[in-house]
């Protein structure tokens, strides 16, 4: 299992660095000049051909007419600067963000935060809501109840994220004021103390969940009671009853052990998927996220940031694909994952 | 011949009665037997969510494929006076209470307002202006008052009583009611000189006209020239308001630009071919100016961007002139009626019984909205009625938007689908009847594709390299990005049901037939999974759409103006849009989860008439 795991380990390291620089290549072909940015301000009280020289010396400076490899290598921090230093991602410095003019580290801390937050809690949610729902309709399958989920989950999942998101403003925030309708925290709140900070977000947020939540609930419980249906049709189930086991243990012992295998693949797959996901939630909500920064980032040409932020998304989904081939021998020990 | 005709025609007829199974049975006194590809149409068929899908579906493409044709698409198209209109079709619709007694009509931006010969006012159209400001709202005094007369501009109404009094309501908020303090004086105490003849208002601005000559203006300085040359006061005998300028004609039968922009105003250039010519009539659009002589010959200057100045053959000399919007109408001597200029709005359709009757009392004629009272005291009308789904906040129509976004999103979710089906059976074939390495390879790249998170990465793409191009490129981007990044399912897919395939005996036999092994994927296993892979287009083609549309929902789809379900939705999670303009995205929602809903259920009822064990799930 260790080899395995370390086996996997180097294979997501090569694998990032290749999305790292197919990345960084892409934000290449964009023109943008530093250096002509950094000069810009003294550019008026220069002659021209001052300007010109202390351009190029600039541009030799900043290391902008080295070749791309080189350039890739250094905003890795795997190679020098011009100046000697060496400090790139891999000693923590994601670079400059030119839109909140702070580092990218500072910035991004915690909108990832409030994101992950975010995404764990409609995670729980929903998880809590289908898994259920779903071996409580492979059960029954075929009675009126199952009929009604099984159209209201392909409407969940037929249906945008944004759309329900508008619909359930509209239920929630305009038709009954339940909810604030964007936005983080109160606006011109002052706190007393961390805890009123923390219920007030939590106020505030609880929609974006919801939405989040119902908008997954259709994949999910399709994907829980279809998995469930076909452990129920095995013969070690017929086999169980026999013996005069209780339904109960029947279903939870026997069958549902057996459906949850493809189940955690899907459950990792889909936290994965909303990460992706939360961008048009955060947008729609104006949620002080990730994906919210990452819209922004993009929108003003910031890519340093950008770029941080979907190093971040790469890593979530490299380390999460690991995850499900390691959960996969945790939770069936038929399948021999060092093989 | 006829008569085997005839003996089909009593099989067909014996069928239709009672069934095909009865017939079948009768002849052969055994169980049918079907052919698998029946089995599976009959398992299609048979369910009732894909009869609701496939109608549902069909009833949406045919919408949208053969829609445009009818509302075509305008990209330029806007039109401040048209923003936000709720659905509704009743901004001409006259109350009946007026019916036979009307005295007096003014038409307005989207309402209009009309005197009874009681002298009550009415009001009709859409007459919210704002969410507290409703034109409806006549106030008290204007209704107690004894009305003579009226005008209705942009978003205000002026009128005046039989004592002189002017009345303002509406939006008055931009200075509309604010009378100069001449105006004041005089309808304190009215004396010979304050005879109004002539009562305007246009957009936050009004004119009033006495018998002596005398102009008053008033209204929003800002946006309207509202300055008066003293060298023409005491000499004017009409005036005519365009959207923020105006002009006279003179009591010497001239017309003058009176105004303060003067020169350099292309309404100060009046038509040279006027000179020594007595004006009788003059009206304006909202940008032009038009004159007719006391021969009947009509002049149009101005900006003319709809066609004003293209002037029709009358059949006889013009006799009144009315102007609109973006078009005129004139009354001709001998009675017709004719229209010119932008017929966008079906303003230009002079209705049969109008055209050529003698028996018009008078023509009234507003934004887009033409009235004409009969002599018998009914109203004819034709123009804009209003719009079936309301328009946006730019004032386009919906209804128009919505067929050809939803064009857009199909194209573009349909050519995605099919590039990634391409990727995914090729790359798929090669991976599951080549294996080894050239599989290891093929499953890591799809691995890593489909493990990212999609919309971010969709994203970046649409910006990167969108960013120099242009809007038509960009669906086409749009169309690849999609295509290069959901290939991944079909290829595991293809990949999957080739393993399964290339162990069967036929593929034994192709093979010690000697075919090439690039055939014999392709056209030997290929055709076997077939069935399986249009499930899964189907449902990709689901998921594109709404890929597409979540993209433009971000603003990193295909860009501003050119409609998508997704863009039409950008901008309206905010309070104000969900709440007052509902329609601006409840209609686009409700059309597009619909469609996306239709095309799952028939996916899902075609792989479960494909795979036969999925259905007992």
């Amino acid at each position: 299992m260790g080899k395995y795991i370390l086996k996997r380990c180097g294979y997501i390291v090569v694998v990032f660095l290749i999305l790292s620089f197919l990345m960084y290549s892409l934000y290449n072909l964009i023109p943008t000049d530093p250096a002509r940015q950094e000069l810009e301000p003294q550019r008026k009280a220069l002659k021209a051909d001052e300007y010109q020289v202390l351009y190029q010396q600039l541009r030799k400076q900043m290391g902008l007419d080295d070749p791309l490899p080189v350039r890739y290598l250094r905003w890795m921090g795997l190679w020098a600067k011009p100046n000697g230093e060496v400090s790139g991602m891999v000693e923590g410095n994601f670079g400059y963000s030119n839109l909140y003019k702070r580092n990218v580290v500072e910035v991004i801390k915690t909108p990832m935060a409030n994101t992950i937050f975010i995404n764990i809690f409609s995670t729980i949610a929903s998880l809590g809501i289908t898994i259920p729902l779903g071996i409580y309709c492979a059960v029954h399958k075929g009675k009126r109840f199952d009929s009604v989920t099984q159209v209201v989950t392909m409407l969940g999942y037929s249906i945008p994220v944004y759309i329900i998101a508008l619909i359930f403003m509209f239920l929630f925030c305009v038709l009954w004021r339940v909810f604030p309708i964007m936005g983080m925290k109160t606006p011109g709140m002052e706190y007393q103390n961390g805890w009123q900070e923390f219920v007030d977000m939590l106020y505030h947020i609880a929609l974006p969940v919801i939405v989040m939540t119902f908008s997954s609930l259709g994949g999910m419980t399709r994907y829980v009671r279809s998995s469930m249906i076909d452990a129920l049709s095995m013969d070690y189930i017929r086999t169980a009853r026999a013996k005069g086991l209780k339904e109960k243990v029947v279903i939870y012992s026997h069958a549902w052990r057996n459906a949850l295998l493809p189940v955690i693949t899907s459950i990792l797959g889909w936290f994965l998927g909303i990460f992706g996901g939360s961008v048009i939630i955060e947008n729609t909500f104006s949620l002080n996220g990730m994906g919210k920064l990452y819209w922004q980032g993009l929108n003003n040409l910031d890519f340093e940031l950008v770029l941080a932020i979907q190093m971040f998304y790469s890593v979530v989904s490299l380390v999460g694909s690991l995850l499900i081939d390691i959960s996969y021998g945790l939770v069936d020990p038929r399948v021999r994952v060092d093989k | 011949m006829a008569k085997k005709k005839g003996f089909f025609l009593t099989r067909w007829l014996k069928r239709g009665v009672l069934g095909s199974d009865q017939e079948v049975r009768d002849i052969m006194q055994e169980e049918q037997v079907q052919t698998p590809f029946r089995t599976m149409a009959k398992n299609f068929f048979g369910k009732v969510t894909v009869r609701i899908g496939l109608c549902g579906f069909i009833l949406v493409f045919l919408f949208v494929l053969i829609g445009p044709y009818f509302w075509v698409l305008d990209l330029s198209e806007q039109d401040s006076t048209l923003i936000n209109l709720p659905p509704s079709q009743s901004m001409m619709s006259v109350p009946k209470e007026l019916n036979g007694k009307i005295a007096d009509i003014a038409a307005g931006r989207t309402y209009g307002v009309g005197l009874d010969t009681d002298g009550k006012l009415h009001t009709w159209g859409y007459t919210r202006i704002t969410e507290k400001i409703n034109m409806a709202d006549i106030p008290e005094e204007v209704q107690k008052a004894d009305i003579v007369m009226f005008a209705a501009g942009e978003d205000h109404a002026v009128a005046m009583d039989a004592d002189k009094q002017l009345y303002v309501w509406g939006n008055t908020r931009l200075q509309q009611g604010n009378f100069s303090s001449d105006m004041k004086k005089k309808m304190k105490s009215p004396d010979e000189t304050w005879d109004i003849i002539q009562l305007e208002a246009s957009n936050q601005f009004s004119a009033a006209l006495s018998s002596d000559g005398t102009l008053y203006l008033w209204g929003n300085p800002n946006v309207a020239d509202i300055k008066m040359r003293s060298q023409y006061q005491g000499n004017i005998a009409k005036v005519a308001l365009t959207s923020n300028e105006y002009f006279c004609l003179l009591k010497d039968g001239t017309v003058a630009y009176t105004g303060y922009k003067d020169k350099g105003s292309a309404f100060a250039a009046i038509p040279e071919g006027l000179q020594g010519k007595t004006v009788a009539d003059i009206a304006s659009t909202s940008s032009t100016m038009a004159a007719v002589t006391s021969e009947g010959e009509v002049f149009v200057w101005g900006n003319a961007k709809n066609g004003e100045k293209t002037l029709p053959e009358f059949a006889a000399p013009v006799k009144k002139l009315y102007g609109g919007r973006f078009h005129y109408t004139a009354l001709l001597e001998n009675g017709d009626v004719v229209c010119w200029g932008s017929n966008k709005y079906h303003q230009c359709d002079v209705p049969a019984n109008v055209a050529h009757n003698a028996n018009i009392r008078a023509i009234y004629t507003g934004n887009f909205q033409n009235y004409a009272v009969m002599a018998d005291g009914t109203v004819q009308t034709w123009g804009l009625k209003g719009f079936v789904l309301g328009t946006d906040g730019l004032g386009r129509d919906l209804l128009t938007r919505i067929v050809n976004g939803g064009r857009v999103t199909m194209t573009v979710g349909a050519i995605s689908v099919i590039i990634a089906t391409i990727i995914g059976v090729v790359l798929g074939g090669v991976a599951g009847y080549f294996g080894g390495k050239a599989d290891l390879l093929i499953m890591r790249i799809a691995e890593v594709v489909g493990g990212l998170p999609f919309i971010p990465f969709a994203m970046i793409l649409s910006a990167v390299i969108g960013s120099r191009l242009d809007p038509t490129q960009k669906m086409y981007l749009i169309m690849v990005v999609l295509g290069v990044l959901s290939w991944t399912g079909t290829c595991r897919l293809v990949r999957a049901q080739i393993l399964a395939q290339r162990e069967m005996e036929y593929v034994t036999a192709a093979k010690a037939m000697g075919i090439k092994e690039g055939v014999i994927v392709f056209r030997h296993i290929l055709p076997n999974v077939i069935s399986l892979l249009l499930v899964s287009m189907t449902l990709d083609f689901a998921t594109c759409m709404l890929t597409e549309s979540s993209l433009s929902y971000l603003g990193f789809g295909i860009p501003l103006p050119t409609p998508t379900w997704g863009n039409l939705l950008t901008g309206a999670n905010n309070s104000i849009v969900i709440q007052q303009y509902w329609w601006q995205w409840v209609f686009p929602a409700a059309i597009f989860g619909v469609c996306t809903i239709c095309i799952n259920m028939i996916g899902d009822g075609l792989r479960d008439a494909v795979d036969p064990k999925s259905a007992e799930r």
